[in-house]
């Protein structure tokens, strides 16, 4: 009986205040967490144009663009030894920027065990920094007006970008597809790919890597891809209109293209193969150079 | 004697919006009135009065350069800056300016790159264009040296090499594989431009490529550096 009436005691103190954590938990302005095992879910109101900053040692980052004012994460941890950490500014209210950031916590935790996967959608507008060490990044459909993606070793593939876009990686590859805007993209060792780039400035280079630029050439563009030892290909339709400025000290340079040769040196200073002419009514300017590896322009 | 309150009260929270405020200087009759009555806040504001007092006793410490490239670089890409227009835009967009690559390396690198790109009429000095070095060894860069600040260059270079060898232990093996894969790219463009240079002084492109070269090097370097493993 008096076990039965302690129960009674503890059903009717516990019952409130566990409403009150949960009526509490809910009232926290602008955040909503769910947990599920190691899968940590958080939205965040955002005032417009806000600035997303993510920090990770390895894993993936994928972030997308919505239509919501908000910023929704689902980031996974491998290891409980491993923490997401988020910081908000200003705390309350619209939030202008936010920031997350993977801390291990445990320094005897290596290798894959570091691990943490982040899912982001953003909105439009939104300005992002995004630094991986080892992990790869993955931006698809997003309009803002600055994003920086950097890399140790994992690969950036952005798609459907709108705005200026500066990636780098040391030795991970690069993908650009159909990004608008400004794109500055380099890489030591990794290759870089270019598709369908509907850009107006476009600055790419790699030490070792190969360039495969695939696409046409918008008129008032300006081009310019270099390498120093990797193979440079350059894919485009035949109704390109561009200002072709071609070099390469010691690789072969190939053209299929019919370009109205601009002049050429009489008396070449150094052994290299260079191409400066015109294609069609030349409305872009392309500038195409590498040191030891080969440029291929070929018509699609 | 008034009674002290020892409880937290809505005085309380008046008082610190107005401490701040008070302690530059600035007239504010409720926080010496509160002291006089609230014991808790008399020992906040005596604890940030002798802080105050022994901070200004510190001596005065100048970060390192890098330091000052960190703020400036992200104050860079907050867009703190105004644009620089004319000819000397295309300065402020040069890459490297976004790495706290050392003040010391940045004018080494300046005036290399206004010799590189200087018409070469002379012939220069037969110099060896690069030496072997022993494994582990720091790159040679003695090519440079005959250059108007390539010593300078020289130096802020292995300095960045030095501090990587001493950064290495401690990088994760993949992590550490690429650094070195790609500072491996780098010092071989290096050794192919110098040679180049060596046959034909006048070429534009080795001049282009060894610049750059030297350039990515450093910022590699600076990137192993400054690298946050999470820890």
């Amino acid at each position: 009986m008096a076990d039965r009436q302690q129960q009674k005691t503890i059903k009717t103190t516990a019952t409130p205040f566990a409403l009150g954590i949960f009526l509490c938990s809910l009232a926290l302005p602008g955040i909503v967490v769910a947990a599920k095992g190691n899968r940590i879910e958080k939205t965040f109101e955002v005032a417009p144009n806000p600035r997303v900053t993510v920090s990770n040692a390895r894993g993936q980052i994928l972030i997308r663009g919505w239509d919501k004012q908000q910023v929704h994460i689902v980031y996974s941890v491998i290891s409980p030894r491993v923490e997401v950490d988020s910081d908000v500014i200003p705390p309350s209210g619209p939030a202008d920027k936010v920031h997350f950031s993977t801390h291990i916590l445990d320094p005897l935790v290596s290798g894959k065990d570091q691990t943490a996967d982040y899912s982001l959608d953003v909105p439009m507008g939104t300005d992002l920094e995004i630094r991986d060490t080892l992990g790869s990044v993955k931006i698809d459909k997003l309009q803002g007006d600055d994003a920086t993606v950097e890399t140790v070793g994992g690969a950036i593939v952005v798609s459907d970008f709108t705005g200026h876009l500066f990636v780098r990686s040391i030795g991970g590859n690069i993908d650009v597809i159909r990004a608008a805007g400004r794109v500055e993209a380099y890489s030591i060792t990794g290759d870089l790919h270019f598709v369908s780039p509907t850009t107006s400035k476009l600055r790419a280079t790699t030490t070792s890597g190969r360039i495969v630029f695939e696409g046409d050439f918008p008129d008032g563009g300006d081009y310019s891809l270099s390498e120093y030892s990797g193979d440079m290909d350059i894919i485009c339709p035949p109704s390109a209109s561009f200002e072709l400025n071609a070099k390469t000290d010691r690789g072969k340079l190939e053209n299929e293209m019919p370009i109205t040769i601009r002049h050429q040196p009489a008396t070449p200073l150094s052994s290299a193969n260079s191409l400066f002419g015109t294609h069609l009514s030349g409305k872009a300017t392309v500038n195409l150079k590498s040191f030891s590896g080969a440029i291929r322009i070929r018509q699609r | 004697m008034d009674e002290t309150r020892r409880y937290r009260t809505a005085e309380c929270d008046r008082f610190e919006l107005e401490l701040d405020a008070y302690m530059d200087g600035e007239i504010r009759p409720s926080v010496p009135a509160h002291l006089r009555e609230c014991v808790f806040c008399k020992v906040v504001f005596e604890d940030l009065t002798a802080l105050r007092s022994a901070a200004r006793e510190l001596p005065l410490e100048e970060p390192s350069p890098v330091v000052w490239a960190n703020i400036r670089a992200q104050l860079s890409r907050e867009g703190a800056f105004a644009e620089k227009a004319g000819v000397w835009s295309w300065f402020w967009q040069l890459d490297f300016l976004r790495r706290p690559v050392p003040v010391a390396a940045f004018a080494c690198m300046l005036a290399l790159g206004c010799w590189l790109t200087a018409p070469q009429n002379n012939p220069q000095p037969k110099t060896t264009a690069s030496l072997p070095t022993s494994a582990g060894e720091p790159t040679v860069v003695r090519s440079m040296a005959f250059l108007a600040g390539g010593e300078g260059l020289e130096k802020a270079i292995r300095e960045l090499e030095k501090a990587f060898k001493a950064r290495e232990a401690t990088l994760a093996p993949d992590v550490k594989a690429t650094y070195e894969n790609s500072l491996s790219s780098l010092d071989a463009s290096i050794r192919e431009c110098n040679d180049s240079l060596q046959r034909e002084p006048g070429n534009s492109l080795a001049h282009e490529y060894l610049f750059a070269a030297y350039s990515q090097k450093a910022e590699v370097l600076s990137s192993a550096l400054e690298i946050d493993q999470g820890r």
